[in-house]
């Protein structure tokens, strides 16, 4: 049982205002029906807040909202974040394209070109074998699965932003795939 | 004087019993203090009242209500007048010439003849007094009695303390005679040989050899061994009773006496030895006149010494030599001497084996104190061992290496055997030709296929298909065992049916099991689009064809030259391998049908050509040559002209012949 209440706020920056509205239903209904948690958009602050209140059986469930939301925010699907509630074990991890090398204008968007691929091929190739969802968001990347892929998928990533073609890039995560899947 | 002496006579009594009981003196003794204290007041007054000494401040000795600290000193007063009397009276008498020590030699030599023990301690003890005679030159024996008692006195009081166990002035003499006692100077009397002489005596030497050796190898220890050639008195000496050199002269002064006894009586004048050392003593006397204590030991020294001579006069006369370790050899020769006294006597078997076990005792004590061989020495460089001795050692050391098999017949039986046994058993250790693994084309399409369109499924409904999986593959499982078990009870069932019902059964050949595992990826399953299609079942061009060896396809352009011999080369060999073929079904065919081989065959064809040519049914085209390529414009002009000049030939030729034809033909005239 919960104690005193918690609460938690997330902020949501302009562009994902209208996504948010769009999805409202669809996020509102797992975490007051599943988690038994409050939730409400403050208009005035522009934020999410999530507050635990009687009915509330587990406390990490509050965690698990509040990283739910904040998944939505970031800029994955709906679906996708609800993984985080459905499964303990799974991160989300987020991090810059010059963190990995110091790029700057036509090479920085040569390199998230790289990146997404040409209609997302690539990207979408990452996800699939890797089993995990990429959130690219300009220069940021934002990694969504189990330890072990998001390791995978950041490392492909990291090849890419350095420069490898992404052929080079498939045949690796396909080999390292092809090993942790034989592993279970 | 006659009260003197009486008081004398009792103060040595007093002495005397004090000194038959030593042990008593383990404690303190306030009677017997109070006797020595009456006993020194006694001594002094009468010296006072006999005026030898003149000077000093105290006529008589204070002991009542005195310490000891207070007697003492007030002797320390007295000493210095008594040092300057002594002084002058031995100056008196050096200068005296008519004074000689012969007389008191003789006298001591007629004392030492005596050779029993207990006249030995007299011997001493008079010995003793003409020392003091000696040095002080006085022929009044009262008063060198009376010094004698002083100077016993004194060294008395210098050894009496009130806690300490007194050292009494008999008690010194005792243990002086003790250690004398110990230390027996006989020379020896060891094997006579044939080259002894007066001189010389072979056993002597040897033993002086054994015993130089032995010193040489201690010298490398120790440094403190004496020089023999030194001038230095060191003090150890006057005080250990090893130290019985005689007193050092200095290298210069040394003569023949020093060295050897003398020569002419066997029975020799020892006496002139002894008098030789007593002048030597006499002047060491001079130098160490102060020490009175150290003189009295060196007294007894050398009194030894000189006993020591008086005793050899029995033995014969032979060579010696100063050793400053006589102790050691004298050991050994009294015990030899010992040994010696007994050479008739019948021993009972038991004292022989007593002897032997005593002689080997002996020689192992003995081997066990000398110094170790060089063998037993730890690491042993060659320049510390004799020459070439480890040859004659059998030498064990580890060996780091394993040693090479010694082969002999019974290994070679051995190896025979198991050879043998290998060919029976037909265990050949071929090896096995590596294969290298063929990866089939289909094998592609197992591997995880890369989709490049975003996924239908959420994340969420991927990671619950996994789990499903998981979760299904266990229970498929558990299922499967029971069925198995089912079916093989029914096969085995059935089996025994037939053959029993069927006597032409033949067993079915044994079904290998096979379980189809589908091992197709998730995503590759579930694809919702129709199978026409999806490129799944659509082969690789791997598939299709087979990958060159050399890789890409190239065009002619692009080949290098070994790509276009290569080409070449199996161009050629296919070429090769076809006519070979070819030839092969011809013979084949041949043999089997002959008309039909001899139709096609190049041998055939040949045959024919020339027949018909022959026999004028068929011509032979001429080559004019204008199948030829014509490469250049002379070439075509010459050929061309060439030509021309052939038709015109052929054409002048033709007119002739139709004119010889005309003028011949009578055949045809019919005329």
């Amino acid at each position: 049982q919960v104690g005193k209440g918690e609460l938690r706020k997330i902020p949501v920056p302009a562009n994902r205002y209208t996504p948010l509205k769009e999805n409202w239903m669809k996020i509102f209904t797992p975490i007051v029906e599943h988690l038994q948690l409050q939730i409400r958009f403050n208009l005035k602050t522009r934020n999410v807040e999530i507050k635990t209140c009687q009915e509330t059986k587990d406390l990490s469930a509050l965690t698990k909202a509040a990283d739910f939301v904040k998944a939505f925010i970031l800029g994955f699907q709906v679906e996708d974040a609800l993984a985080l509630i459905r499964l303990d074990d799974l991160f989300l991890e987020s991090f810059e394209v010059t963190d990995v090398k110091p790029l700057k204008g036509d090479h920085l968007s040569r390199a998230i070109g790289r990146i997404a691929g040409k209609g997302g091929k690539t990207k979408f190739t990452i996800e699939n074998v890797t089993r995990t969802r990429i959130v690219l968001a300009d220069a940021k990347i934002h990694i969504l699965g189990s330890f072990q892929n998001i390791k995978m998928a950041r490392t492909a990533i990291c090849n890419l932003i350095l420069g490898s073609p992404p052929s080079k890039v498939y045949g690796n995560i396909r080999a390292v795939a092809s090993r942790a899947a034989e592993r279970f | 004087a006659v009260p003197g002496i009486v008081r004398i006579q009792t103060c040595l009594r007093v002495a005397g019993a004090a000194a038959a009981r030593p042990e008593c003196f383990l404690s303190v003794q306030d009677g017997l203090a109070a006797d020595f204290r009456a006993m020194t007041k006694t001594l002094y007054d009468l010296n006072k009242r006999s005026n030898i000494v003149r000077g000093g401040p105290l006529k008589e000795l204070m002991i009542e209500n005195f310490d000891e600290e207070q007697i003492w000193q007030q002797l320390e007063l007295q000493n210095n007048a008594v040092l300057d009397f002594f002084k002058k009276s031995i100056a008196k008498d050096a200068e005296d010439e008519d004074l000689c020590l012969l007389s008191d030699q003789e006298a001591e030599g007629s004392d030492a003849e005596t050779s029993s023990d207990k006249e030995f301690e007299d011997n001493i003890m008079e010995a003793e007094t003409e020392q003091m005679n000696v040095y002080t030159k006085d022929k009044h024996k009262t008063k060198a009695k009376e010094k004698q008692s002083k100077l016993k006195s004194k060294s008395l009081m210098q050894k009496y303390s009130d806690e300490d166990s007194d050292i009494d002035f008999d008690i010194e003499a005792l243990e002086q005679q003790t250690k004398t006692a110990k230390e027996t100077t006989l020379r020896k009397k060891g094997r006579k040989s044939v080259v002894d002489d007066k001189f010389f005596k072979l056993a002597e030497m040897e033993t002086f050899l054994e015993h130089a050796e032995k010193e040489d190898k201690e010298e490398e220890d120790d440094d403190d061994d004496i020089n023999y050639f030194e001038d230095i008195i060191s003090d150890d000496e006057e005080d250990s009773e090893e130290a019985k050199v005689k007193p050092i002269k200095s290298s210069r002064d040394m003569t023949y006496k020093d060295f050897f006894d003398s020569v002419d009586d066997d029975d020799g004048d020892d006496d002139l030895v002894a008098n030789d050392a007593e002048e030597d003593q006499e002047e060491e006397a001079d130098s160490a006149i102060e020490e009175q204590n150290e003189e009295s030991m060196s007294e007894f020294e050398d009194m030894d010494e000189v006993v020591e001579h008086m005793r050899s006069k029995e033995a014969s006369k032979k060579v010696t030599f100063n050793l400053p370790d006589d102790s050691e050899t004298e050991h050994v020769t009294e015990v030899q001497l010992e040994k010696e006294i007994n050479p008739n006597e019948i021993k009972s078997s038991f004292e022989k084996r007593q002897e032997k076990m005593s002689k080997k005792i002996k020689s192992l004590e003995e081997a066990l104190l000398e110094e170790k061989p060089w063998q037993l020495k730890g690491e042993v460089t060659g320049q510390k061992r004799p020459e070439n001795s480890l040859l004659e050692e059998t030498v064990l050391f580890d060996h780091a290496v394993r040693m090479a098999p010694v082969i002999t017949e019974e290994t070679t039986f051995q190896l025979e055997d198991i050879i043998k046994q290998r060919i029976l058993d037909e265990a050949w250790d071929d090896v096995v030709p590596k294969e290298k693994p063929k990866e089939e084309a289909f094998e592609y399409k197992k591997r995880i296929s890369l989709d490049h369109e975003k996924s239908k499924l959420s994340l969420a409904e991927i990671y619950e298909q996994e789990y499903m999986k998981l979760h299904q593959q266990k229970t498929e499982e558990e299922e499967n065992p029971e069925h198995k078990e089912i079916q093989e009870m029914m096969d085995s069932l059935f089996q025994k049916l037939d053959a029993l019902c069927n006597f032409h059964f033949t067993p079915k050949p044994p079904v290998p099991e096979v379980k189809i595992v589908s091992n197709l990826p998730a995503i590759s399953m579930e694809e919702v689009a129709p199978v026409a299609v999806s490129d799944a079942a659509l082969l690789a061009p791997e598939e299709i064809k087979k990958k060159n060896k050399a890789g890409d396809v190239k065009t002619d352009a692009e080949k290098t030259p070994t790509d276009k011999k290569r080409e070449r080369r199996r161009k050629k060999l296919r070429k090769r391998m076809r006519q070979r073929e070819k030839e092969q079904r011809q013979k084949l065919l041949e043999k089997m049908k002959p008309e039909q081989g001899t139709k096609l065959s190049k041998k055939a064809a040949a045959a024919k050509l020339k027949r018909l040519t022959k026999e004028g049914k068929a011509s032979l085209l001429k080559d004019e040559g204008k199948d030829k390529a014509l490469k250049s414009s002379q070439a075509f002009f010459s050929q061309l002209q060439d030509q021309v000049r052939m038709q015109i030939k052929d054409a002048s030729k033709l007119k002739k012949k139709q004119k010889k034809e005309k003028a011949i033909s009578v055949h045809k005239l019919k005329l």
